[in-house]
């Protein structure tokens, strides 16, 4: 059941975490999770409330410290780097719930990554019009075209979603890790959102996928990962993993 | 508005500001102007920080002091002209600014404004026991009796602060406009998702802090030389750190515009009350006025401005409507 990467196709990997640990105080949060996703890749990453599933994320982007393991990223070290510089090497992250810089207008929300991440990461550099341009196009993919000159507080709850997400793509990651980014959304929106998040993928963005609703992580992922109680307990072809008698077991109780 | 725009206009105002000051017979006038323009350089120092970037600094007074002690040891010692001791306290102060970042800015919310009032503390204790600038008996500053150029020492001294408060303007609003204040605004709005964005955090604010305590820094530099007479007491006084928090406030923290308007209305607000009531009313008042807008108007006079303007004003046919109405940095 569990695929553990092996050291010939490492190298192929987006990313490889291994034996990630993280305790608060006496609580282990994370215990010794591995986490390997390939290039272009959709991954799902589904868990109990509590299992360690934003932990993992906080640890990948580097918000939270690990107390073990090591994480590499695009065939690069990446545990002694802060959460912006992981942000312009291309690892990017939508929060569980958004969160925008409300005093910015949506154009200027998406300024922030373009000119701190995109601009900074060397190679390209966009000009003032090309930045304007970049936001107000993903600003319409993202079907907020209409909005662009509105603060964050104008938007409605899925509106608010769709920011969170364009600003993490303006980052222009290679990877997204998306945590819960479809809680809290009516069924309609989840597909709204859930077409994004493909689309995304379509153009080579590996994603992770945290999610609670198995409707959405099984059309969404090709690959899905289960964390419970901070250990990784499943790891597999989503079909498989479902069936699998542990995961029944944690999300139903044994 | 650009930014060249803006510095020729700031400079057209200060030197209107000096071309007034000689018309002026009264010298009081030009000692409360002066006293006025201080606050100005002080409220937009403290904004950088305390508006830009949301750390609320009480610790003001240590800033001032390090300006003004440096200066009047430097002047003592080796005799320098003002006009070199006020880059000096600048870089001094600059530095203090980068280290208090340091050791601080990873606090957030209160604890860091208990860190600041600390470093005041500090500061107090240290000058109070440093006998070569007279210790807590203070010390008397000789005025030279001619100034350069200008015919009274006073007219000199109101030169000085216009030039620094006109460039404390523009250091505060160029930064506003810059990528760099952009960056201030997000960790102000969110330090995680601006993280997550590749804002680089803890460096943006460390430049902050020292930009903001260089500025009150060289206000601090030519004060021994307006007082003439200085002691810790009166230099560590309350009233500087609450006018240079309540300045903003009052006026707004989101634009360069707000301390300016908030200096310049307490600031004139405290002289005239001085004269006419009692120099012990005056933060009183400041007080009083303080609730009163957190409770009233909690975004100061701009927001309270943009509220009643609403957002329809076209910049291109209204520039300075559309400066104190726009909606960009209005908070939610």
């Amino acid at each position: 059941m569990t695929t553990e990467a092996s050291p010939a196709v490492a190298n192929d990997l987006i990313l490889d975490a291994r034996g990630i640990t993280k305790r608060f105080g006496g609580f282990v949060a994370l215990n010794n999770v591995d986490l390997a996703v390939r290039p272009g890749e959709r991954l799902g990453l589904i868990g109990p409330n509590g299992s360690g599933k934003s932990t993992l994320t906080n640890c990948l982007c580097g918000a939270l410290k690990t107390d073990g393991g090591s994480i590499s990223f695009a065939g690069r070290a990446i545990d002694s780097l802060s959460s912006y510089q992981r942000a312009r090497l291309g690892l990017g992250r939508s929060f569980q719930l958004p969160r925008p810089f409300h005093s910015l207008s949506l154009l200027d929300n998406l300024r922030i990554p373009l000119v701190y991440a995109v601009n900074a990461r060397g190679g390209t550099h966009l000009t003032e019009p090309q930045i304007r341009a970049r936001s107000t196009e993903l600003l319409g993919e993202f079907g907020l075209g209409g909005k662009l000159h509105r603060l964050p507080g104008d938007l409605t709850q899925v509106e608010m979603r769709k920011l969170e997400l364009a600003r993490a793509m303006a980052t222009d990651p290679t990877l997204l890790v998306s945590d819960e980014a479809l809680a809290g959304l009516s069924h309609s929106e989840v597909d709204e959102i859930l077409a994004l998040l493909l689309a995304l993928n379509k153009r080579g963005v590996a994603v992770i996928f945290i999610e609670h609703i198995m409707r959405a992580v099984m059309a969404f992922s090709e690959r899905l990962v289960v964390l419970v109680a901070g250990e990784k307990i499943a790891d597999g072809a989503p079909k498989d993993v479902i069936a699998d008698e542990r995961v029944i077991g944690a999300y139903l109780g044994q | 508005m650009s930014n060249g725009r803006f510095i020729l206009l700031a400079c057209l105002v200060g030197v209107a500001l000096v071309g007034a000051s000689t018309f002026v017979t009264n010298e009081y006038y030009v000692f409360a102007a002066y006293f006025v323009l201080q606050y100005v350089v002080l409220a937009t120092a403290w904004n950088i920080l305390g508006g830009y970037v949301g750390y609320v600094n009480f610790g003001t007074t240590a800033f001032l002091a390090i300006g003004l002690y440096s200066a009047a040891a430097l002047n003592k010692w080796l005799d320098l002209p003002i006009p070199v001791l006020i880059p000096i306290a600048g870089v001094l102060c600059g530095a203090v600014g980068l280290a208090m970042g340091y050791l601080t800015i990873r606090l957030r919310g209160v604890y860091f404004t208990i860190a600041t009032l600390a470093l005041s503390v500090v500061v107090q204790t240290f000058i109070t026991n440093w006998d070569y600038v007279g210790g807590s008996r203070g010390i008397y500053i000789m005025r030279p009796t001619d100034a350069p150029v200008f015919g009274s020492y006073v007219a000199y001294l109101f030169f000085l602060m216009t030039v620094l408060a006109v460039a404390s303007v523009i250091v505060a609003r160029v930064i506003e406009r810059s990528t760099f204040g952009f960056g201030l605004a997000a960790i102000r709005d969110d330090e995680t998702a601006a993280a997550a964005s590749g804002v680089p955090v803890l460096r943006l604010k460390l430049v902050a802090a020292a930009i903001s305590g260089a500025l009150m820094g060289m206000a601090g530099a030519p004060l021994p030389f307006y007082l003439t007479y200085v002691e810790p007491t009166s230099s560590f006084s309350l009233a500087y750190t609450v006018n240079s928090v309540a300045m903003p406030l009052v006026g707004g923290t989101t634009s360069w515009l707000g301390p300016v308007i908030g200096a310049v209305l307490l600031g004139t607000m405290q002289q005239a009350m001085t004269v006419l009531i009692s120099s012990s009313v005056n933060l009183l008042v400041v007080g009083v006025l303080l609730v009163i807008f957190v409770i009233a108007a909690p975004n100061g006079i701009l927001g309270l401005i943009r509220s009643l303007g609403g957002k329809k004003v076209d910049p291109e046919t209204n520039p300075l409507a559309a400066m104190l109405v726009t909606e960009k940095r209005s908070s939610p």
